[in-house]
């Protein structure tokens, strides 16, 4: 909101006339106190009072005596009735060198076109030193020390001496990443913090590359939304220090270790030097947008690496029941009941407290219980970050089922950690609970608030390794097996020969079908053979009116078999055809032809009835067409 | 139809025939039982080995006999007849199980580096005996021809259409499978290291250098086979050539 308004603020400045901002806007200047002792700071406000306004930082004059140096602004914007109010005060910070007098001069403060200036302001340098806490507490190598406001705290210091790490060669900033302790114990807290030190306008734009922290539990400091900033020199520089991150770390295993703390990113507003280097270092600009129409220009800072030991927790009187917890710590223990029945859940809470890593406490381990069945029921942890420490509590609740009625006990339980500042390990011990179990005949069940919950059940676990037993049965499936494949096999060639046969005459018929003369002529064997049982049947009857059905039978078959082989027309065929044919093809002289035609006049004499035809004759007449049959057979082959 | 009636009928009253009661096993399976339960493996395991001669086509007495060498500490013999178990009954996941537990104690190891798709494959097709597959192409041929009688018989055109594609489709599959399970048993056959120590050397000879060393119990595939030698492949892609006498092949 802040922002907004001091957007508008020069928004609605640069719309309103020139003349009207120097007429409304009033400057003056104050001290803090008008004595101070050598070495002693003074705290200088300049305040700028008017409507609307947009103002840099004013350049203080050359003052003889005193360090001066530039340590922030604070706005306020009003709205009322329509009429906007701003004030802006700046403060600088002086601090004396050599007694005297001194007078500070008017300070001349732009507004618009115009150049305000403050009254004169003299102060008084008495002699003697001021009181050590004044001194600086960042002892800066190879250079003169000076004095630092005593704002600055004491703790959370880089132990050594600040290196200016200059970002492309600039020493005007550069970011220090420092850690609380060189040495810790394993999974003892460590703090990690940068320091941003800057000579510049400058923005904080976070992390361009995280910290490389392996090994290292981290949990991080939420940041402040007002970043704490304090002025401190360096090499005879002064700088406004700002402790942008800070992390807590718990090493997980001892050892040496380099922490790379990554890269940081800036954006910075050249100035030149002077007073008004620290010109905008605490406007609302700083660690939070920066001016709105300035020009920027981007940094990436990177810290140096932080080498660091890890010391193993001591073997020496380590608890048995000790599962790595490191810092202070408290137990407390309560039950939720202390008569139950049998099969009944009785709740244990265990809440474990104090500063360390919480989040990696495990509950301490039961003793062996005969008569209990217990699960775990809930774990809840909290953490808190309170200055540059992380705690917290964490909670288990732990369900024990008593199986046999009488009076019982809850044992203690007992959670060890190593304190590291008294380098010894501590147990505590929660209360021994009796408890009263009653008689019940309810058999065991699962608690309904655990039940299906997967989590809460116990897991089964293989405890050997080792072969399975032998098969004392003989599958009978292989048998059964044995005999389906026996069926598809022989199935199978069954089908592979009925199919065979199938297609054998498909193919065949698919032949006649379009070749009639090739189908009598093909058939006209079988056809002939087929007659020829018929004609057996009636020759053997005795029966005198069989006997023309016979000859009729046998003319027609004999007709029918020369007509199929030579494709003649089975019913229009005459006597005088069938010679034709058969003198074509057996030869006019020969004497089967002879017996086929005495055949023929046999048959005419047994239709027309002309005397009675003896029985011999039907064997003959048999032995004829059979004997035309082969004859024709053969030599169609 | 009634010749399709009489063919269906002759097919059910065969299978009737073939199906016949299975004949109970005898006391010697018991007594062996009775021995491994007792402790008395190698009484069980010469009980077995005579099971087996009796039927050699039995998966259990292979089994058994498995954990009876396993018992007496003969891990190449136990993991020889295990995967003899597991070839007459590939489902068999005792035998898979004591297999593995086996492998987990031998000496040495090798480390599958063959391509996924040949694991996939080899894996697959160790899922089902070698007669199985066959089954498969057995039964896919029955329902091929019995759809090509009945569309001879019937008259109605059958002839391919989708559902003789898709049965040819399955043939086509049926072979492939039936290949692949020939390839495994007859082309590259398993076989398994006897000896303590087995040398494999870049030849059939004793004078070829030694390419590389395995322990009892290790699985290869045998490539080639001469009169003393065989030339085997590990599942790591290596060859060599060791004496027959080295090695067991897993065969029926």
């Amino acid at each position: 909101m802040r922002k907004i308004l001091f957007v508008l603020a020069i928004f609605l400045g640069v719309l309103a006339p020139s003349s009207l901002q120097a007429e409304d806007v009033r400057v003056t200047a104050t001290l803090s106190k008008r004595t101070v002792r050598v070495g002693e700071e003074v705290r200088l406000n300049i305040r700028v009072t008017g409507q609307n306004m947009n103002l840099q930082a004013p350049r203080l004059p050359k003052l003889d005596g005193f360090d001066t140096y530039y340590t922030g602004r604070a706005s306020h914007i009003a709205f009322i009735n329509g009429v906007s109010s701003a004030n802006v005060e700046f403060s600088y910070t002086l601090v004396s060198q050599k007694a005297g007098s001194y007078t500070l001069n008017a300070i001349e403060v732009p507004v618009g076109q115009n150049i305000l200036r403050t009254e004169p302001v003299t102060i008084e340098v008495t002699g003697g030193q001021a009181s050590p806490a004044a001194a600086s507490p960042v002892p800066a190598a190879n250079f003169p020390q000076q004095p630092l406001p005593s704002s600055v705290p004491q703790q959370n210091v880089p132990q050594g001496p600040v290196q200016a790490v200059s970002a492309g060669g600039d020493d005007n900033i550069f970011v220090q990443a420092w850690v609380d302790r060189k040495s810790v114990y394993q999974n003892e807290q460590l703090l990690l913090t940068y320091s941003l030190y800057t000579r510049y306008d400058t923005r904080y734009e976070g992390f361009d590359k995280e910290a490389e922290t392996s090994g290292f539990w981290i949990e991080e400091f939420p940041m402040e939304r007002e970043i704490e900033r304090e002025t401190v020199q360096v090499n005879g520089k002064r700088y406004v220090k700002a402790d942008v991150k800070k992390l807590a770390l718990f090493p997980t295993a001892p050892g040496s270790y380099t922490i790379q703390p990554g890269s940081l990113k800036v954006s910075i507003r050249e100035e030149p030097q002077g007073s008004s280097a620290f010109d905008e270092f605490f406007s609302d600009s700083f660690f939070t947008g920066g001016s709105f129409f300035a020009r920027r220009q981007n940094r990436l800072l990177n810290p140096p690496p932080i080498q660091l030991t890890v010391k193993p927790l001591p073997d020496e009187g380590k608890p048995e029941g000790f599962q790595g917890a490191v810092g202070s710590f408290k137990v407390t223990a309560t039950l939720d009941k202390d008569k139950v029945k049998q099969n009944e859940p009785v709740t244990l809470k265990l809440v474990i407290e104090g500063e360390g890593n919480i989040e990696t406490i495990n509950r301490p381990k039961l003793p062996e219980l005969t008569g209990f069945k217990t699960y775990d029921a809930d774990t809840n942890s909290k953490l808190f970050k309170t200055g540059n420490v992380i705690g917290g509590t964490k909670s288990f609740e732990v369900v024990f089922i008593p199986k046999e009625e009488g009076s019982a006990f809850i044992p203690p339980l007992e959670f060890s950690y190593f304190d590291p500042r008294k380098v010894k390990y501590v147990t505590l011990r929660t209360p021994n609970f009796p408890i009263t179990v009653e008689h019940s005949d309810q058999s065991f069940q699962m608690p309904e608030d655990l039940s299906g919950k997967e989590i809460f059940q116990k897991q089964v676990k293989l405890e050997a390794k080792d072969i399975r037993y032998i098969q004392e049965r003989v599958s009978q499936s292989s048998a059964l097996f044995d005999k389906v494949y026996l069926v598809f096999k022989w199935g199978d060639i069954v089908l592979l020969l009925i199919f065979a046969v199938l297609l054998l005459k498909d193919r065949q018929e698919r032949l006649f079908s379009k070749d009639e003369a090739l189908r009598r002529r093909k058939q006209a064997r079988s056809v002939a053979s087929a007659n020829m049982r018929k004609l057996k049947k009636l020759a053997s009857s005795s029966k005198s009116e069989n006997v023309g059905s016979f000859f009729e039978e046998l003319e027609r078959s004999m007709t029918q078999y020369i007509a199929d082989k030579w494709n003649l027309s089975a019913y229009g065929v005459t006597r005088q055809s069938l010679e034709e044919v058969l003198a074509a093809h057996f030869g006019a002289a020969d004497p089967h032809l002879k017996d086929v035609l005495e055949l023929y006049r046999l048959c005419d004499e047994s239709r027309f009835g002309k005397g009675s035809i003896p029985q011999a004759s039907k064997k003959m007449g048999m032995k004829i067409f059979q004997e035309t049959v082969n004859r024709i057979e053969r030599m169609r082959r | 139809m009634r010749r399709l009636s009489v063919l269906i009928l002759g097919i059910l009253c065969s299978v009737s025939v073939v199906f016949a009661a299975a004949p109970e096993k005898g006391s010697d399976f018991q007594e062996a039982n009775t021995c491994y339960r007792t402790g008395d493996y190698a009484k069980a395991a010469s009980l077995y080995a005579k099971l087996i001669e009796k039927e050699p086509s039995v998966a259990v007495y292979y089994y058994n006999l498995g954990n009876a060498d396993v018992r007496l500490g003969k891990l190449s013999a136990g993991i020889l007849n295990y995967e003899k178990a597991l070839i007459l009954d590939p489902r068999n996941e005792d035998a898979r199980r004591n297999l593995s537990h086996a492998r987990g104690l031998l000496e040495y190891r090798v480390d599958d580096s063959r391509n996924w798709y040949l694991k996939a494959t080899g894996e697959v097709l160790r899922y089902m005996t070698q007669r199985e597959a066959l089954l498969g192409v057995l039964i896919v041929v029955f329902v091929f021809l019995l759809s090509g009688i009945v569309h001879f018989l019937t008259g109605r055109a059958l002839f391919w259409n989708a559902w003789h594609k898709f049965i040819f489709l399955l043939l086509l599959l049926a072979g492939l499978v039936a290949f692949g399970k020939h390839a495994q048993r007859d082309l590259f056959r398993d076989a398994i290291v006897m000896q303590k120590e087995c040398e494999a050397r870049y030849g059939p000879s004793e004078h070829d250098q030694v390419a590389f060393r395995m322990g009892e119990g290790i699985k290869v595939f045998v490539m080639d086979r001469r009169e003393d030698w065989s030339r085997v492949l590990l599942t790591n892609g290596e060859s060599g050539w060791v004496k027959n006498s080295d090695i067991a092949e897993v065969e029926i």
